[in-house]
């Protein structure tokens, strides 16, 4: 096996109709003064499936996540959502790509209350100067608090809408976080460690949440170190370190190689 | 004649370069945009006018003046700095915004609100050097002004006291885990800033024979233009900036007349922080990292 | 009404004015130290159209509000590109240029302060205050005020989550702009005079003051802000200069204990939370 084994079928994957992914990424790298952060990375994740991106700390996946959603410039390569190429598009364009993500420290507005922060979370869909300007907040059956206390109600989140964000406890903000990442109905959905921090419970709420999202089509990206959480979930999975490539397959699979095992996974199994 | 212009211009620059130097240690070390300082400035020159006129030696109205400075920018400390200082930034701006305000309108209570005229301590006697004209008064202050900036660059580098200053201006929660002891330093840099900006408030006033409550306003407030042109939180970004902001002030008059000074002036600072934001010697700002 | 109450009304819906103009922008996390700077370009635009091209206040006015306005505009994309610190003195620098044009510039009598012919009512002062208040209310009730604060809070969120982040930031200061312009055009006909040493650093740091005292979570905060420090100094009436000192003492004050202003979203929510359960 080569130094930077690729099992699945990555060759497959480069002759097959672009639109099959989600998400692609061919040859991306990224530099900060001279420090190679990514290195020539390149990944497919498949269409309305959950791809795990895996790796030890400072491997580089927030900054994929960063580069995927426009936040960083890449130095080089290409990033392609349902085979459209978004490289040169700006970051707040890109949500109108189909790409939304959440954050890994929880970057809701503190002050606003959960149904403001959804609100703006529905941007997307309340495009043009009249829905910029309609008093809407005056009419409280106005259609967008309909549809974000829906959201809220859907995921059993209902009884939060009107609390501020800040005084919540951490778990609740974190699948808060998620709903507003959602509300925009992406394609494509990145997940900076959603599991971090979360009691056995909440896990579990949060799979049923994610296992709702891929019902509907949505793909997952997901950056977890919990192991059996990724297992659960992802049927895909991208290993990285030191900014490159050195696995991807299933779960299963890329525990099999040494690199990964050297890495990553071994320091935890032993 | 140009030169004779020049040579008045970096006079001039030594007391803005004073200015600066105390807003960069704020901004440099602590974060904190101290607006009280111009304050300190009028301080300074006013408080020596009014305990030279209450018959004091020169030497100890100074000294007095400068301790008062220093006393007052301690209160700055205490009250808009310390219980601020993680708030939104603008909100111990603000607070020591107040402290100008609260400064310049205890002096028009005081002593009024006219301008007053200071008395010439240092001898009228101009030095030639071939057509060149320097005044005792302005070749002393400047001389003062670039040696105290001086020794403030040798005591930040040599110094124990110094090296700790630079390290928590590097990274401050560093600076607390390498056991550096904060409460101990931050009074230190007020002190600092308040001595050197009242006593480029002292200088002006022995230049130009004026003091007035709202000097602060009119020429401390170029002592912000002056740092953020070289470079905030940099030594010698205050020293070019300084004497830079001086030139311009002094030949815009020389072409252009007295009136047009702040349009130059504050379109140059504007053009800066349009063009270069860190400054001609200060580091470019880093990105947020997410 | 007598004489005295009604200036101090007056006094009063200037300041409101002048309050939301830098209201709006910081909502948006700016910090706007020149505001003085675009209320003189709407004070004299006005007074220039009212005095030289014998306009009508209803367009000399209006075209005030729209010269600061637009200029706004065109600084807007260069000086935004500056953040935090850097943006406040961008702006204090440009409050600083403009008065000091004005100063200079002898059509509008320079230095010598400019007399305007056209005279407006104290009450038509305060019913455009109201109507200043009314509009910002407006703004806080739509998808805009609330971007505004979203942008304030996170602006990295905001603009993944597809809001044009510096069009909004561009606009709000464009409108503050506009509100000081009017707040400006108006003050020069009520006062029949205009001097540019009225336009100074002070004036703009008071008007920011306003604002933080009375906070800026709320859109009513700017206005509880205006109206507690401009009435309390009346209340004060020891001597002029002594209100300035009273003033800046409880600027201070209130920067230490009570830094989120006096009126608070949470402040708010909470009486109108009261307010809903009477009602149930």
């Amino acid at each position: 096996m080569s130094a930077t084994a690729t099992l699945g079928n990555a060759g497959a994957m480069a002759g097959s109709a672009a639109g099959d992914y989600a998400l692609e990424v061919r040859g991306l790298s990224k530099s900060f003064g001279g420090l190679e952060v990514i290195g020539d990375l390149s990944f497919a994740a498949p269409r309305g499936k959950a791809t795990a991106l895996i790796g030890p700390n400072g491997a580089g996946k927030t900054t994929v996540f960063n580069l995927v959603s426009g936040v960083y410039t890449p130095t080089a390569g290409t990033v392609l959502v349902n085979g459209r190429d978004i490289t040169g598009v700006p970051s707040r364009r890109r949500i109108h790509a189909g790409v939304a993500r959440s954050f890994q420290n929880i970057r809701l507005m503190q002050h606003l209350t959960v149904i403001e922060n959804l609100l703006i979370g529905q941007h997307v869909r309340a495009q043009g100067l009249g829905a910029l300007f309609s008093p809407f907040r005056l009419m409280p059956k106005h259609r967008w608090w309909k549809e974000a206390q829906q959201a809220l109600d859907e995921c059993g989140l209902g009884a939060y809408a009107q609390q501020t964000v800040g005084a919540l406890a951490y778990g609740i903000r974190k699948r808060i976080d998620l709903v507003r990442a959602t509300l925009a109905s992406p394609s494509l959905l990145l997940l900076d460690e959603p599991a971090a921090g979360l009691n056995p419970t909440e896990t579990q709420d949060l799979l049923a949440h994610l296992r709702l999202l891929a019902s509907r089509g949505t793909s997952l990206l997901v950056v977890e170190h919990d192991m059996p959480f990724v297992g659960e979930i992802c049927e895909h999975v991208v290993v990285l370190n030191f900014g490159r490539k050195i696995a991807e397959g299933t779960l299963d699979e890329v525990r099999q190689v040494p690199q990964v095992r050297e890495a990553y996974l071994g320091s935890e199994e032993e | 004649m140009i030169w004779q212009q020049l040579i008045n211009g970096l006079m001039l620059g030594g007391i803005y370069v004073l200015i600066a130097v105390s807003f960069t240690l704020a901004i440099g070390i602590l974060n904190f945009l101290n607006f009280s300082l111009p304050g300190l400035f009028m301080l300074g020159g006013v408080l020596t006018w009014a305990l030279l006129g209450a018959g004091w030696h020169w030497s100890l109205a100074m000294l007095a003046a400068l301790l008062a400075a220093a006393a007052v920018s301690l209160l700055v400390e205490q009250l808009s700095y310390k219980p601020m200082r993680n708030a939104d930034p603008e909100l111990p701006l603000v607070s020591s915004l107040g402290f100008l305000v609260l400064m310049e309108n205890l002096v028009i209570v005081k002593w009024g609100s006219d301008q007053q005229s200071f008395p010439a301590l240092i001898p009228d006697f101009n030095l030639r050097f071939g057509g060149l004209i320097i005044g005792t008064a302005q070749l002393i202050s400047f001389l003062i002004a670039v040696g105290v900036v001086l020794w403030l660059s040798w005591f930040l580098k040599t110094t124990n006291t110094g090296r700790r200053l630079r390290a928590i201006a590097e990274n401050r929660d560093t600076a607390e885990i390498l056991g550096i002891n904060l409460a101990r330093l931050v009074p230190c840099v007020f002190v600092f800033s308040a001595v050197f900006t009242a006593l480029g408030g002292i200088l002006f006033a022995l230049n130009y024979l004026q003091v007035s409550p709202f000097m602060g306003e009119n020429i401390g407030f170029k002592g912000v233009a002056a740092m953020i042109v070289g470079g905030m939180g940099s030594i010698w970004g205050a020293i070019v900036g300084g004497l830079l902001i001086g030139l311009v002030e002094v030949l815009s008059i020389y072409f252009f007349g007295a009136d047009v000074v702040n349009i130059l002036v504050y379109g140059f600072l504007l053009l800066v922080l349009i063009v270069r934001p860190a400054g001609l010697l200060g580091r470019p700002i880093s990105r947020e990292k997410l | 009404m007598s004489g005295y109450q009604t200036g101090v009304l007056v006094f009063l819906a200037f300041n409101v004015i002048a309050a939301y103009s830098v209201y709006l922008p910081m909502a948006a996390g700016q910090l706007n130290l020149g505001i003085a700077g675009f209320m003189a370009i709407g004070a004299y635009t006005s007074a220039y159209l009212s005095n030289e091209l014998g306009w009508s206040m209803l367009a000399s006015v209006p075209a005030g509000a729209l010269a600061s306005c637009l200029l706004a505009t065109v600084v807007a994309v260069p000086v935004l590109r500056t953040h935090g610190i850097y943006l406040a003195l961008a702006t204090f620098a440009l409050g600083q240029i403009i008065a000091a044009v004005f100063l200079n510039l002898e059509v509008v009598g320079a230095a010598a302060g400019y007399p305007v012919s056209e005279y407006v009512s104290p009450m038509v002062v305060v019913a455009c205050a109201a109507g200043v208040v009314l509009l910002m209310v407006f703004l806080s009730r739509t998808r805009y005020g609330l971007y505004l604060t979203a942008i304030k809070n996170d602006a990295t969120v905001t603009d993944l989550m597809g809001v044009n982040v510096r069009g909004m930031q561009i606009s709000a200061f464009a409108i503050g702009a506009m509100v000081a312009g009017f707040g400006g055009a108006l003050y020069g006909h009520h006062y029949s005079f205009i001097e540019a040493q009225h336009f100074n650093v002070l004036l703009s740091v008071f008007t920011v003051l306003y604002v933080l005292l009375g906070g800026t979570q709320t859109v009513l905060g700017p206005l509880v802000g205006a109206v507690f420090f401009t009435l309390l100094p009346e209340a004060l009436r020891a001597s002029d200069q002594w209100r300035y000192v009273i003033f800046a003492a409880l600027i201070i004050l209130m920067m230490l204990l009570r830094p989120q202003g006096l009126l608070t979203a949470s402040l708010l929510r909470s009486l109108g939370g009261r307010k809903q359960g009477v009602q149930q």
